[in-house]
């Protein structure tokens, strides 16, 4: 299968300082990539250089083959993207603006801007002056642009800021739509990690301009199979030895807690073993390890502004 | 040459659901309607009508200025461009045409100096709103090229001051039509000249008058185009551009010991200097020169402006 989208050895300069250095990474139609990282690690400079916003000073964008840097009107053709906020124009109505965009590229009909408004669902307040919307009702009016084109390439920067939970669970959903109904290449950036695990198939992490690790998300089932457990029991000391010699797993302590890697099964049986043991337990509970711990792990706790 | 059209109807459309817009041509509209207004009721000079024996009217028109004259010493000579038009009519046994619209028309061509300042402001806005709005973004990640979006800006700027022209045209016909009436279509005035007096028609005149305020016009309209495609700030660039043009005459005088100072842009800006009474500034120009030095700076301000639009980073908001 030939990428959606492909970034060989790009590099980004300002003035002396590199802002990205030497990223590469695929993305394949019908899949939905999240991009994530600290703010200030280069995802939106990474995705103003997608979009041609800014010059690439070394290497190359592709989309569907086209480079971004030497056949800009070709390439962005098929892209449908918001940067940053998506900002309109708030003096006109949602239709006027959605109109002004679809004047830019030939071929929407009236038709097709009415079938992305139901889409995002804002048909009530399409004829409303822009500067009248909420920041959801914004977002929205931002991906209706987007998708006007029917884009092969879809590339959204924090499409969930300023959503309510609502709002953010619509827009997974119609995300996950296009990716495997229309078989769109999404590109999705943030700095929450829990939002983008639950609505992407492959996640790239960009640290200080560079991509540290690229990575599939795995379905929910592995999720109950690999728990990081927390357990506050007295006396402490007694309680390891009760689960190392019980369970055989290597045990670590942070602060009061006990902590051990396991499954979701085993939880009760610990718990019943330590009480039976006569040991006071005061709280048990669990955290995914996968994505999280890894994300951390690569970029640094304390870097996450 | 489609996608142009559409990226000019985008910025006329833009352009015109901003109600500041339209206040420019309610203000510019009310002026008009003032003067007009003014006129009517409170101009004697203007607006007399000769009788059968306007020869002798005129004569003692100038008997009268002469006097003035010869009373006080500070309004000696005052009214030397007066009587002289007078015994021009009266030599030529022409009588003077009464005011009318086209009258009111050619006066308020100095009007053509606030659409300078209207379309300054529609020039310095029309870049940087767009990056102040944010919305430059999803403006250039079109499958167009920057250089076309810039253009039908520029375009658009220069179609908004053609527009406000021509409706300060046919407003002042229009009110002039209502107050004064009108001397047929294309009646001819007496004007100075560099040999004297001339019978002139008036429309070409209008036409003369209107079309030397365009250069200044487009000139200053292209700088300031330039300095908000720069900088991303409007009002730097109407405040930058305004002032020059206010200042610029000043500047030239203060140098204009120098030699070089020919070459400043506002030295060559008032191509009336080269038409009807009008003297050079310096020694040495001449119409084909000023026009070289404007076309001169005018490509300058636009290939400025062209390469800061093409060659930047958008970056941040």
């Amino acid at each position: 299968m030939n990428p959606a989208m492909k970034l060989v050895n790009v590099r980004k300069n300002i003035g002396k300082k590199e802002i990205i250095k030497d990223i590469s990474f695929e993305i394949f139609p019908g899949e939905v990539f999240g991009f994530l990282g600290p703010n200030g690690a280069g995802k939106t400079t990474t995705i103003r250089m997608m979009v041609g916003l800014i010059s690439i000073t070394s290497g190359d964008i592709h989309i569907n083959g086209m480079s971004v840097k030497h056949d800009f009107k070709e390439a962005i053709r098929h892209v449908g993207a918001i940067v940053e906020n998506p900002e309109m124009y708030p003096f006109m109505s949602g239709w006027k603006n959605l109109k002004h965009y679809a004047r830019m590229i030939p071929g929407i009909t009236d038709d097709r801007i009415r079938e992305v408004i139901d889409l995002v669902g804002l048909e009530k307040a399409i004829h409303e002056k822009v500067g009248k919307y909420s920041l959801g009702m914004r977002q929205r009016i931002g991906v209706a642009q987007a998708l006007l084109h029917r884009p092969s390439v879809l590339i959204l920067d924090e499409p969930t800021n300023g959503l309510d939970p609502a709002g953010i669970r619509e827009i997974r959903q119609y995300i996950r739509r296009l990716a495997e109904e229309e078989n769109v290449a999404v590109i999705v950036s943030s700095h929450m990690l829990a939002e983008i695990e639950l609505m992407c198939d492959r996640i790239g992490i960009i640290k200080n301009g560079e991509m540290i690790t690229v990575q599939e998300v795995e379905g929910s089932s592995p999720k109950d199979q690999d728990l990081k457990v927390y357990i506050e029991a007295s006396p402490k000391e007694d309680a390891i030895q009760v689960i190392q010699s019980a369970f055989e797993t290597s045990v670590m302590e942070e602060d009061k807690f006990i902590i051990i890697h396991t499954t979701k099964d085993l939880i009760p049986k610990i718990n019943m073993e330590l009480v039976h043991q006569g040991i006071q337990v005061f709280e048990i509970h669990s955290k995914q390890s996968s994505l999280e711990d890894k994300f951390f792990e690569v970029i640094g706790e304390n870097t996450i502004a | 040459m489609h996608n142009f059209l559409s990226l000019l109807k985008n910025e006329h459309i833009k352009l015109y659901s901003r109600f500041s817009t339209w206040t420019m041509y309610i203000i510019l509209g009310s002026i008009i309607l003032i003067s007009g207004l003014i006129v009517f009721f409170f101009s004697d000079v203007g607006i007399e009508e000769y009788g059968a024996d306007w020869k002798t009217e005129l004569q003692a028109e100038n008997e009268e200025y002469r006097e003035i004259a010869s009373e006080d010493e500070f309004m000696e000579g005052a009214y030397d461009a007066d009587i002289a038009k007078n015994e021009f009519y009266i030599q030529n046994d022409m009588k003077p045409a009464s005011y009318d619209a086209w009258q009111l028309t050619l006066e308020n061509a100095g009007l053509s100096m606030l659409i300078t300042l209207f379309t300054i402001i529609v020039s310095a806005g029309i870049v940087a709103s767009e990056f102040r709005w944010g919305t430059i973004k999803l403006l250039l990640i079109r499958p167009i090229s920057r250089s076309k979006i810039l253009l039908s800006k520029y375009v658009t700027v220069l179609l908004f001051a053609i527009s406000m022209l021509v409706f300060l045209f046919i407003f002042n016909l229009l009110v002039g039509a209502v107050f004064f009436g009108m001397n047929g279509v294309n009646p001819s005035i007496v004007q100075a000249t560099a040999t004297g007096f001339e019978q002139v028609s008036i429309f070409s005149e209008i036409i003369m008058e209107y079309g030397l305020s365009m250069v200044n016009l487009i000139i200053m309209t292209t700088f300031a185009f330039m300095i908000s495609t720069l900088f991303k700030n409007s009002g730097m660039a109407i405040g930058l551009a305004i002032f020059l043009m206010f200042a610029g005459n000043t500047l030239v005088g203060v140098l204009s010991q120098y030699e070089w100072s020919k070459f400043i842009l506002f030295a060559n800006t008032n191509l009336r200097q080269y038409t009807g009474n009008g003297t050079p500034l310096m020694e040495g120009m001449t119409l084909g020169f000023s026009v070289t030095v404007l076309i001169i700076y005018y490509t300058a301000f636009l290939l400025i402006s062209w390469l800061s639009f093409t060659k930047r980073d958008i970056a941040g908001s």
